[in-house]
């Protein structure tokens, strides 16, 4: 089994090297191939445009989630895996300009659809401000949750800057943080929000 | 890469992908994700094929038309969440998950499901909706949601949904729910009530108790027949009480329901009971009497983050519509997302 996608990979996380950089879940897929020996539920080639990058995802599995291709195959490691259920919020993409949940996502079905990680949010818009507050204000412990935190929040900024607290915390109530108590992370939207408010300047 | 049997199919439309499903036999359709994609991994699910809805633009249409709303299986909750014409169906899907799955679940994904606790298939059921169908050997097919959900078990693969219909609101419509963290986890219990003005009738239906939501239909007249249509004005002790019977009556409705969901440990049957009829009393207060008399204020909704709560544990959750409002007046007021609403505690 090859891990692929080094085709381009300028600006897309492609520094990465690509590797395994984790094999959950490789006992589920022994068994697909016990089951299934000569016919193991690989897929065609296919490519995926992530963060600007036209990238070749070879030899993957069918059931393979977006989530696993991005961490696994194209080494894009700021998407976090945290529970692979869709319930934790650390592995949040856009899929064409959609907040989801990447673990949740077919990779293959993604194929004509632009994925955004954290490191293609656009440098001139608003995640530079939210990555800035996000260390100002103390919202990131561990840092496990932050990069689906700072792709959900600059999402919700985008959409809607204005966001009182209560919407911005139904907002990001699919994003859990185990170490700060949201206070800190709330504290930085709002600062983020009073920022672009002062500089008068619409995102 | 020997044997590339297993195949993700894309198709475009409707007849291609009905086409698709009859040839490839043990094919599982894709919508959304986000109930099938975690079960992949986790390898409850195996199908061989994977027939991907997402390039049907077709199935992604909504349209009212005077008597009815026909949303297509492709619609997703975000989609519903602020589709005015409808606030019953959008208050439920707001009531849903977190936005990463409200993002990307959907209609048709609900009804392949048929989760027993899934908000949508509650309020779907009391709003009376036709679920379309289409596959390769019948042909298109309308089929009233129960009978769907009764065939949903043996329901032969190869059967696409393709939208669902559901009479326009006539009336105030509350969906409220009950369960753990929302964004993580399904309702325990969710109770969705749909008033008819025009043709004096109150539907209440309760999901989470049953394999299938269940209609409470000694409850649903009996508030019909409570209920002065013409000049509804009553006052607030009174609807009260009205709510307290109701309540009562569709617990009773619970507790008679065959086929109930097996008990685990935080939710022992009789718990889903009690809390089906407080739901319901609620409910119904939230449409007549525009209040909560019985548990005081509504408090905030369900959808944060779980250190809000000063419980620090499970949290109740709702959302209520109040779609052509409150008797007597207020058409205007559709749409506008009522206050959530925290339950009681899990102590019986
Ligand atoms: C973290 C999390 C929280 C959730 N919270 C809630 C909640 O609060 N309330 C709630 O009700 N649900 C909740 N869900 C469940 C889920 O989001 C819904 O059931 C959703 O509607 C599934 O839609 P989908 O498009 O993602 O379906 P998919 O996962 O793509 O498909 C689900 C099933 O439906 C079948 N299917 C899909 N489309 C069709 C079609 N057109 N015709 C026939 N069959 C079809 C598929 O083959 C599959 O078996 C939650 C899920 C997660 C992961
Ligand atoms: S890893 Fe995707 S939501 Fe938790
Ligand atoms: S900072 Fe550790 S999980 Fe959020």
């Amino acid at each position: 089994m090859t891990a692929v996608g080094t085709d381009t990979g300028a600006g897309s996380g492609g520094d990465v090297p690509v590797r395994r950089v984790l094999d959950r879940g490789s006992a589920a897929r022994d068994d697909h191939a016990d089951e299934d020996t000569d016919a193991g539920p690989v897929v065609q080639p296919y490519r995926l445009h992530v963060d600007g990058g036209l990238r070749t995802v070879a030899g993957a599995w069918l059931g393979d989630s977006l989530l696993t291709v991005l961490r696994e195959r194209l080494g894009i490691t700021s998407v976090k895996d945290g529970c692979e259920q869709g319930r934790c919020g650390s592995c949040s993409v856009l899929l064409d300009g959609q907040l989801v949940a990447a673990c949740a996502t077919l990779a293959a079905d993604a194929a004509d659809a632009r994925v955004t990680t954290l490191a293609g949010l656009p440098a001139d818009g608003l995640a530079p401000a939210v990555r800035a507050a996000f260390l100002r204000h103390g919202a990131v412990q561990c840092g496990f949750c932050t990069p689906g935190f700072v792709v959900a929040v600059t999402d919700l900024l985008g959409r809607r800057p204005q966001a009182d607290e209560d919407e911005i915390r139904e907002a990001l109530a699919g994003n859990i943080c185990r170490c700060t108590g949201y206070g800190r992370i709330i504290a930085a939207v709002r600062a983020v929000q009073a920022d672009i408010t002062s500089a008068g300047a619409e995102p | 890469m020997t044997g590339t049997r297993a195949a993700l199919h894309r198709p475009g439309t409707v007849g291609e992908t009905v086409r698709i499903l009859a040839e490839a036999g043990d094919a599982e359709l894709l919508a959304g994700g986000t109930d099938l994609v975690p079960a992949l991994r986790a390898g409850t699910r195996r199908p061989r094929a994977i027939v991907a809805l997402r390039r049907v633009l077709e199935l992604r249409a909504r349209g009212a038309c005077a008597q009815a709303l026909t949303i297509g299986a492709g619609v997703t909750y975000a989609e519903l969440a602020d589709w005015a014409c409808a606030p019953g169906l959008a208050a439920t899907a707001r009531a849903v998950g977190s936005a990463q799955i409200r993002n990307a679940g959907t209609v048709g994904g609900a009804l392949g499901s048929a989760n027993p606790r899934g908000d949508l298939l509650t309020f779907l059921t009391a709003a009376g909706t036709d679920v379309l169908t289409c596959s390769a050997r019948r042909g298109p097919r309308t089929a009233p949601l129960d009978d769907f959900l009764a065939g949903a078990p043996g329901r032969g693969r190869g059967e696409l949904v393709t939208a669902i219909r559901v009479p326009r609101p006539r009336g105030p419509q509350v969906f409220l729910k009950i369960g753990g963290r929302q964004a993580a986890y399904p309702a325990l219990v969710s109770c969705a009530l749909v008033v008819d003005r025009a043709g004096g009738r109150v539907s209440c239906a309760i999901g989470g108790v049953a394999s299938t939501p269940l209609r409470a239909s000694e409850a649903e007249s009996f508030a019909a027949a409570e209920i002065d249509w013409t000049s509804p004005g009553r006052d607030e002790a009174a609807w009260a009480s009205v709510a307290r019977r109701f309540g009562a009556l569709v617990a009773d409705a619970a507790r008679a329901a065959p086929a109930q969901l097996p008990e685990g440990p935080r939710d022992p049957a009789a718990y889903r009971w009690h809390a089906a009829g407080v739901l319901a009393g609620r409910a119904l207060a939230r449409c007549f009497a525009g209040g909560d008399q019985e548990h005081g204020a509504p408090a905030e909704g369900g959808a944060r983050m779980p250190h809000l709560r000063s419980s620090g544990g499970d949290q109740g959750h709702g959302e209520s519509a109040e779609g052509g409002a409150r008797m007597p007046h207020l058409r205007s007021s559709g749409g506008d997302q009522g206050p959530g609403e925290s339950t009681e505690g899990r102590g019986r």
